[in-house]
């Protein structure tokens, strides 16, 4: 039964919005295809970008303060406090406010320096102490931003500052994804610890960093309004005067609020509208491929999954690519494995990989003597339409599937918790996999969002967590991508993408070409972005 | 003497008047409902509270996500509160409403007040615009319509008050904003400019959700008014009037109207109800930082103390719009006394 009051309604919404995205798109016509930025020219300084933000992102109810923000984005926090590293188009590690970082000890320590001189918007300096005294923070707090979720213990020393621009992390073990993990979590935004205190519990509305701009006025979920920070420490940056974040009902609203001039940027996920913005002149569209695929998590503790013929069928029965082509406009990317194209250790083929046989399904559901399958996710647009092509594929193999398409997010906690539930729709992955909702996340016998139960597999995502050397970790990923394939743990779908879409006066990483998503959200670099006058 | 014997008949004066008030047949009748409103409201906040308790998960699961471990849910939960009994819960958020302390928001740590404070104007700006431009509309399409039943007027007006009816507001809303704000810019598609800022400015920015609102109760509306009004029109008196060489339009607007009005009130008085669970939806497509924006983000995250009082704000909003009706009523109607025998 559909659920009533407003959670209904805005499924009813979502399904509307969808419906009249690709009525319009259907309507819309036309051969161009303008996605790339105009010649930029110089940056010019002043102007205000109002960003509106959906979904997720829409919810800092919790707060901006960097240790206690929950699941909040960091799209605000990384404007508001800067960021000690991020990822550059090309997907390396760029240092911003610190200036470098070193492995030693075996990768059991990492060395963090900073740029000297950089203040916080309160006048007080950010240095060593001020970021040792937040990472103790962090690692004390509830949120899952914290980096404890994916970072060894530290050892005795634990965290030390030799002097007032480097900070010294001591690990009991080494830990090769330390920066990854860093960057995905609280670790790289750093809080004035004088503001921290003076504020209180005020902090987390008007909070205060070392970032490209401050706090002006913030409604809670609504609407957080930000001037620009004239001691930021990169001369003549940021360029935009104000940066507004202004949250809306959806894709389809948002997308029209972009086309009136009152919003001039927005992340788009609706497949048809992000095809449709790419045909309008007047806007840049910069696709930015997923760091996560959908995968379909399969439960090998209780039955069917329990026998691998069943978990081979799945395989044999599903058809990524009839799914990327026709459902979804060929926008997303093939994989056979845990990350997306803009993820580390990308493998968008693994030898071995069972691909779409109808025959061979049917043939183990034969042997099995049929299969029912329970298969759940969550309602946003992509499971949704996932979930009905793959009942459809499915049932073609002979294989009886019940779909669960569920907005709550609580009872898809209570579903994993509960080990009771066969299959299920999911994003697996990151940027980095060993960190944030990745490979551990999804496939450790320990975790609480794993099907699998496998001791092999526990030690070889342990092993490539450790090594500092990036090509070691990339030969041990694509050995745990062929083991899931060949055990028949999970079968990937593909990678979406999130269409960055702006006005074409708007100019900037992340808002008019394609950066990393490290955190699977859209953070546009907002030092760099700017506005064309005129 | 005459000095002082004024102010002792202005005294008795008063006091009639007082007395007079006192058993005023429509202020009974606000304090007896009043006090009926007591238990309602109680009701509707233990059933709210029911409800959301027997909710799988709680604002801790929903606050930190998927990515939580027990540990940290559990913490968390310490942290708000969370393990203590929902009856103790319910308790202690229902001892603060006495002392009027709404508590703290769960998620934000905000006091529910300030929340509510900050975002009620605006949903009640709405809801006065929406409401506004239903009335607006359906008053003078209902007359033409009934002006000559089965006309062109009628049928055109019922044609599309039927698709009006038929369509769902947030259908509407995105309609509206493609024809008046994307083609013709004509109105903003989102924001909220405050009164006190400019007041064409707030206007224009509350008129594409007041019409997202408005336009399908105007449907509502005109249909019923229309039915009535030719109902009235059949009636005696209209014959008498018109026996009198009354003008049509004179018939129409100050008998068939006057009478008809009564019908309307009462049910703009029930839709109050409807009217503010629409702005839920269409705050969030036109990014109205109102209480129906703050209220499904409150549902979103569990948050029970700020679900609780949004609910009891808007209950008390409908229990004294009822109440208002009933009073309306009596006021122009002389016929109608509440609480006196017919005799």
């Amino acid at each position: 039964m559909a659920p009533a009051g407003p959670i209904g309604s805005l499924r009813r919404l979502a399904v509307a919005t969808a419906t009249l995205a690709l009525l319009v798109a259907a309507c819309g016509g036309g051969t161009s295809s303008s996605t790339g930025a105009t010649q930029a020219g110089p940056p010019q300084r002043g102007g205000s970008l109002n960003y509106l933000v959906s979904g997720p992102l829409a919810n800092w109810d919790r707060g901006l303060d960097t240790a206690s923000g929950g699941a909040a984005p960091s799209i605000f926090e990384d404007a508001i406090y800067g960021q000690l590293f991020r990822l550059n188009a090309t997907g390396d590690v760029e240092p911003v406010l610190a200036s470098a970082y070193e492995f030693s000890d075996g990768g059991k320590t990492v060395t963090l320096s900073l740029h000297q001189g950089i203040t916080f918007q309160d006048g007080t300096p950010l240095d060593a102490a001020a970021v040792a005294w937040n990472i103790n923070r962090d690692l004390a707090t509830t949120c899952v931003c914290s980096p404890i979720t994916s970072w060894p213990k530290l050892g005795p020393d634990g965290i030390t500052t030799p002097d007032d621009h480097t900070v010294v992390i001591h690990f009991t073990r080494s830990y090769g994804a330390a920066i990854s993990a860093l960057i995905t979590s609280s670790v790289n935004h750093v809080a004035s610890p004088a503001a921290v205190q003076k504020l209180g519990d005020q902090f987390k509305l008007k909070p205060v960093g070392a970032g490209p701009f401050e706090v002006v006025s913030n409604v809670v979920s609504s609407q957080l309004v930000l001037k620009r920070y004239d001691g930021y420490f990169k001369k003549g940056q940021p360029y935009l005067d104000r940066l507004t974040f202004t949250t809306i009902g959806g894709d389809q609203p948002a997308y029209q609020a972009v086309l009136t001039g009152q919003a001039q940027a927005v992340g788009l996920t609706t497949p048809a509208l992000i095809q449709q913005a790419r045909q309008n002149q007047s806007l840049t569209v910069a696709l930015t491929p997923s760091t996560a695929p959908w995968v379909i998590q399969l439960n090998t503790a209780i039955p069917p999954f329990n026998d691998k013929r069943a978990r081979e069928a799945i395989y044999y029965a599903t058809d990524p690519d009839a799914m990327r082509v026709h459902l979804f406009g060929n926008l997303f990317a093939a994989t056979q494995s845990f990350t997306g194209p803009a993820g580390l250790f990308f493998q968008a083929k693994v030898p071995g990989y069972r691909t779409h046989d109808l025959a061979k399904a049917k043939q183990l559901v034969d042997q099995l003597g049929g299969l029912t399958v329970d298969l759940f996710a969550g309602n946003d647009n992509i499971s949704t339409t996932t979930l009905q092509a793959l009942q459809t594929q499915w049932a073609q193999a002979g294989i009886h599937t019940t779909i669960r398409p569920d907005p709550d997010l609580t009872r898809i906690i209570q579903e994993f918790t509960g080990k009771k539930w066969q299959a299920a729709l999911q994003l697996v992955g990151a940027y980095d996999p060993a960190v944030g909702a990745g490979l551990p996340f999804r496939y450790l016998s320990t975790a609480v969002y794993s099907g699998v139960h496998d001791t092999v597999l526990d030690q070889m995502l342990d092993d490539a967590a450790s090594s500092t050397d990036k090509g070691k970790r990339a030969q041990r990923y694509a050995d745990i991508a062929k083991y899931i394939s060949d055990q028949a743990y999970s079968p990937y779908l593909f990678g979406a993408v999130t269409g960055a879409v702006a006005l074409k006066s708007v100019h900037g990483p992340g808002l008019t070409s394609s950066i990393p998503l490290p955190g699977g959200f859209p953070a546009p670099d907002w030092d760099e972005a700017w506005i064309a006058k005129g | 003497m005459t000095a002082t014997a004024a102010p002792a008949v202005s005294a008795d004066r008063l006091i009639g008047r007082v007395a007079a008030l006192a058993t005023s047949p429509s202020l009974r009748l606000a304090a007896r409902r009043l006090v009926i409103a007591v238990p309602v409201l109680w009701g509707v906040s233990a059933l709210t509270f029911i409800v959301m308790s027997v909710l799988p998960g709680n604002a801790a699961q929903q606050i930190l996500g998927v990515q939580a471990t027990p540990a940290q849910v559990h913490q968390l939960e310490l942290e708000l509160g969370l393990d203590k009994p929902a009856w103790l819960r319910y308790a202690s958020w229902i001892g603060g409403v006495l002392t009027g302390n709404l508590g703290r928001s769960l998620a934000s740590g905000q006091p529910v007040t300030a929340i509510i404070g900050q975002r009620l104007p605006i949903t009640v700006e709405l809801v006065v615009y929406a409401l506004a431009v239903s009335v607006a509309l359906a008053v003078p399409v209902a007359l033409l319509a009934a002006r000559r039943p089965g006309g062109l007027a009628d049928r055109l007006s019922m044609g599309i008050s039927m698709a009006g009816l038929s369509m769902a507001n947030y259908v509407l809303a995105l309609l509206l904003v493609i024809a008046l704000a994307v083609y013709l810019p004509v109105f903003p598609a989102i924001g909220f400019v405050p009164l006190t800022e400019s007041v064409g400015a707030n206007l224009r920015s509350l008129t594409l959700p007041a019409l997202a609102i408005g336009l399908p109760l105007a449907c509502f509306y005109t249909r019923l008014l229309r039915a009535d009004i030719a109902d009235q029109m059949q009636e005696d008196y209209v014959v008498t009037a018109r026996a009198k060489g009354v003008g049509p339009w004179q018939v129409l607007v100050r008998h068939a109207l006057r009478n008809s009005l009564f019908g309307l009130l009462t049910i703009v008085g029930l839709n109050l109800g409807t009217l503010i669970g629409a702005t839920v939806i269409i705050e969030q497509i036109f990014s109205l930082p109102g209480i129906g924006q703050a209220f499904l983000q409150a549902i979103n995250n569990r948050d029970v103390p700020l679900i609780e009082a949004i609910v009891l704000v808007l209950a008390t909003a409908v229990v004294l719009a009822n109440l208002l009706t009933d009073i309306l009523y009596a006021v122009l109607d002389p016929r109608i006394r509440y609480g006196q025998r017919p005799d």
